[in-house]
């Protein structure tokens, strides 16, 4: 958490607890403060306390402290930004200089970002800055949005749990389903086997009708998981009111999902049908 | 003998029962594991608050506590004013910045400066607790009491002494101030995460470190109601609101919900899943049992041919699909609380998390909740094709069977 | 104590309405031994069924014992089949999970009796049909003739007044159906009344009384050429 986020929110409790006044509801034009800097507020906060660009607010860096007017410049749009879902704060931007001053911060920053020339070597950069830093220490973009993305992995590695689970359940009742499919028409089975046919036949049938219920069982499925994404979506979005994402059928997925369960259906069948021919004709008739 | 025929009837054919078992078996483990998950999340958030029996949390204004580096101005007043009140028996005023440590593997880590009597922070565990600060030239040095995950990362062992900084100036190289301590102690920090080292010392001595704007400062404090119960928690918190307006003061039951609206996903998830294992196990027992009073017409009608009611055979089958869940079940909760573990263990990972935190978390209530909604669901699944047995036209059963 | 007043059953095969009895005026008397023969699809199972108040007919009467078979609920029918009614089937249809005793214990346990009872009832009544070493063999385990007798002790378990056997020697080689046909016999002069279905003209002959349908109709109803116990 960066002490300029943490600032945002102080100034946020600040507008919450003057209650975010517009300015234009103070009349004495004595108690107005000189020259007015623009702040950027995000759009969830515009929407919740009815403010608009050119819209005046007081900010203070304390509550109950009556701080300094400001003009709203700019709303913008927050990034989706999986980390910030369920999180309910507004966000601010102030210039640098302006947060400064009003937190009596002096020469004060959490952070810098670098860029490095065309050319130069990021390695390098980051040595040098390092061997000189005291009290702070460089990092290469990647790396820290390796460690800020944990949380994603986590995710990934939950809903990757998930699914394993969800594919073996799946794969227990597709066996289940087919063995009992299977040997319903163990008569059938029985006559055809009678006549002259040869099991390897008897099972390639069953394995081809396997392989047909998966493949329009996985479509149908993809079907409603992409009906299922889109209210998953659509529900999120409202929820967290955020434009991010949460459940994407692609065709990567939509392929990967047929080509699992062509193989699970395919592999039941035949393991259905081999048991089944592995009995005598007769005793498939009860003789 | 019903049951006796229900059981034997479900081993005449022992592979289809076993993996129709098994398929139960892992919809049961899910529908636990989701069911864990849903009530588990506020159950561990809440053993967590409650640990030292603090059961409120007052935090700068408008945020969660320790969400953000913001601090309470005039902490002192506030501490004195909260235990001049008669209804609360304990507060513990608590800071938290981050110092550096020369000469360690690690450049720096998280600190809590506490007041060792009251805080409600950490258990200690081996060694010695911290120590007030002593103004004194030829006081012994301060105590300080650290997380087993700071001994590891900086390479060091109870009774070391180090060297904590605060006010670094790039420009000048130097710290505006420090302090040699001694590692007196290690504890387990309950809500740190468990990655992140940390080092508790005396509050005194840390806004000392921190110079003088913290002089007066906290991030936030736990105070403890003398009655536990909500509603006498709640008139104290009520009061701090209204006496204290610089302060937000949460109950426990409102930090559960709000981490819980953090964490709302995870319970939608749980319901999501969960209903979809149900149907699972309802789609399996149904299809089972279905099958099976297809391919004993015949027998089904001899048993109303001889004198067997509707009702008893109804009652058959019908035991029957309970059974089949009922042994599913058995191996369902076992699995579940396997899965749970394993499961739990990754969501366990996510940053930021207290270490004690669980995501998973077993209790009797949660188990006879998936209990009862599986049996549920098994009952549904054997009335449908038990009463079709029940229903089957007796003489064209027959004629059937003799034709086939 | 049967009695058949113009019955007719018809049933939907398919489209087409089937005439399986057609208007059949029956007497069978207590103590009686009676064959139903015919050829293949004259109605002798659908009469035998009418008889044993599985069936109801599509018109005319079937009184058993004075009670109209048609006017029983589901229920008093049932009831009617467990306390009166004895039947034995040509596939035997014992159920394949239970033992012999279990399989003659069903009956009882569902007419309320005691475990202890049951199993001594079952130990006297396959006793009685020469199975008495036989208890706790699954059918799986019997012959087929075994597995008849097995049947018949469980159609006599609640001392039904009526016994009926559809095709009971169908699924018996000739010397196990000639065995079996003999203990109807012993039956008989116990007291008990039989009636069975048959397509087997000789088969029949074992019976007091032959009555040959045809069409779904009484061709003829004679004595047969045999005493009963031959």
């Amino acid at each position: 958490m960066t002490r300029g986020f943490a600032i945002a929110v102080a100034i946020v409790c600040a507008l919450s607890a003057v209650g975010a006044t517009p300015l234009a509801a103070q009349r004495d034009p004595a108690q107005r403060d000189p020259a007015q800097r623009g702040i950027a507020i995000d759009a969830r906060m515009a929407e919740d306390l009815g403010l608009a660009v050119g819209a005046r607010v007081r900010i203070s860096a304390k509550p109950g402290e009556p701080g300094e007017s400001a003009t709203i410049a700019a709303i913008y749009e927050r990034k989706a930004d999986p980390a910030e879902v369920a999180r309910r704060e507004y966000r601010v931007r102030l210039h640098l200089d302006h947060l400064q001053r009003l937190m009596e911060l002096d020469d004060r920053v959490d952070r810098f970002a670098v860029g490095t020339r065309v050319g130069e070597s990021i390695d390098s950069a980051l040595a040098r800055i390092n061997h000189v830093a005291f009290g702070f220490r460089a990092h290469k973009s990647r790396d820290v949005a390796v460690q800020s993305s944990r949380t994603f992995r986590v995710v990934e590695r939950f809903h990757t749990a998930i699914g394993i689970i969800t594919v073996v359940a799946s794969a227990v009742f597709l066996l289940c389903l087919l063995l009992l499919s299977v040997e319903e028409r163990k008569r059938d089975i029985a006559a055809l086997r009678l006549m002259g046919i040869s099991r390897a036949t008897v099972v390639r049938a069953i394995v081809i009708e396997a392989a047909i219920v998966s493949l329009i069982g996985s479509v149908i499925g993809a079907g409603i998981g992409w009906i299922a994404s889109l209210i998953v979506n659509a529900h999120f979005q409202e929820l967290y009111r955020t434009p991010l994402v949460f459940a994407l059928v692609t065709p990567e997925i939509f392929a990967f999902a047929t080509g699992l369960s062509l193989v699970l259906g395919i592999g039941s069948g035949a393991a259905a049908g081999w048991r089944l021919v592995q009995s005598s004709p007769l005793s498939l008739m009860g003789r | 003998m019903r049951f006796m025929m229900a059981w034997a009837t479900l081993r005449r054919h022992p592979a289809r029962t076993t993996l129709a078992m098994l398929g139960i078996a892992v919809a049961a483990a899910l529908l636990l594991d989701m069911v864990m998950l849903a009530t588990g999340m506020s159950e561990s958030f809440r053993s967590l608050l409650l640990t030292r029996g603090y059961q409120l949390r007052v935090s700068p204004k408008g945020t969660l506590p320790f969400d953000s580096e913001a601090t309470i101005d005039g902490a002192g007043a506030i501490v004195r004013a909260l235990r001049a009140n008669p209804d609360i028996k304990a507060v513990s005023p608590t800071l938290g910045a981050t110092l550096t440590i020369d000469g360690s593997r690690i450049p720096s880590a998280f600190t809590l400066g506490l007041e060792r009597d009251v805080q409600g922070d950490y258990t200690l565990e081996a060694g010695a607790d911290i120590t007030r600060a002593d103004t004194g030239s030829a006081a012994p040095l301060p105590r300080i009491v650290v997380s087993q995950t700071f001994l590891t990362r900086a390479g060091h062992a109870i009774g070391d002494t180090i060297m904590i900084s605060s006010g670094l100036d790039a420009q000048l190289r130097t710290a505006a101030r420090s302090s040699r301590v001694v590692i007196g102690g290690m504890g387990r920090f309950i809500y740190v995460p468990g990655e992140t080292p940390v080092i508790a010392l005396d509050l005194a001595l840390l806004r000392q470190l921190l110079g003088p704007s913290y002089r007066d400062r906290m991030s936030l404090a736990m105070a403890e109601s003398r009655r536990s119960d909500s509603a006498s928690v709640e008139a104290v918190r009520v009061w701090i609101a209204t006496t204290q307006p610089r302060v937000t003061a949460i109950s426990t039951e409102t930090a559960i919900r709000q981490v819980e609206e953090r964490l709302s996903y995870f319970r939608q998830l749980a319901f999501v899943l969960g209903a979809i294992s149900l149907g699972i196990g309802f789609l399996l027992v149904a299809t089972l049992v279905t099958l099976s009073v297809n391919e004993r017409r015949g027998e089904i009608a001899v048993l109303r041919a001889i004198g067997t009611q509707r009702s008893g055979v109804l009652h058959q089958v019908f035991l029957e699909g309970l059974l089949l869940t009922s042994s599913g079940i058995v191996g369902g909760l076992a699995l579940g609380l396997v899965t749970a573990e394993w499961l739990n263990g990754i969501l366990r990972d996510f940053p930021g998390l207290p270490s004690a935190f669980n995501f998973f978390v077993w209790s009797p209530n949660a188990g006879w909740r998936a209990l009862a909604l599986l049996l549920t669901s098994g009952t549904l699944a054997g009335l449908l094709p038990a009463w079709r047995a029940a229903s089957i036209p007796i003489a064209r059963a027959l004629r059937e069977e003799a034709i086939g | 104590m049967i009695a058949c007043e113009q019955v007719v059953r018809s049933y939907p095969m398919g489209s087409a309405i089937v005439q399986a009895v057609r208007g059949i005026d029956l007497c069978i008397t207590r103590g009686e031994f009676a064959a139903i023969t015919g050829p293949s699809g004259c109605g002798k199972s659908t009469l035998l069924h009418l008889l044993g108040a599985v069936d109801v007919p599509t018109s005319g009467r079937v009184l058993v014992n004075g009670r109209d078979t048609a006017s029983l609920s589901d229920r008093e029918a049932t009831d009617f089949r467990l306390r009166h009614i004895g039947f034995v089937f040509q596939r035997f249809y014992l159920m394949p999970t239970l033992s012999a005793s279990e399989n003659v214990e069903l009956p009882l346990a569902e007419a309320g009796m005691d475990k202890r009872a049951r199993k001594a009832r079952a130990r006297e009544l396959l006793g009685y049909v020469g199975l008495g070493d036989r208890l706790d063999h699954r059918p799986t385990q019997l012959s087929g003739g075994e597995q008849q007798r097995v049947a018949i002790a469980r159609a006599l378990s609640n001392e039904p007044a009526l016994l009926l056997a559809d095709e009971p020697t169908g699924e018996l080689d000739a010397e196990t159906g000639v065995r079996l046909l003999e203990l109807f016999g012993r039956l008989h002069r116990d007291g008990r009344t039989l009636v069975f279905v048959t397509h087997d003209a000789v088969v029949a002959q074992a019976a007091q009384r032959v009555i040959r349908l045809h069409d779904g109709r009484v061709a003829s109803d004679t004595l047969s050429n045999t005493r009963s116990g031959a």
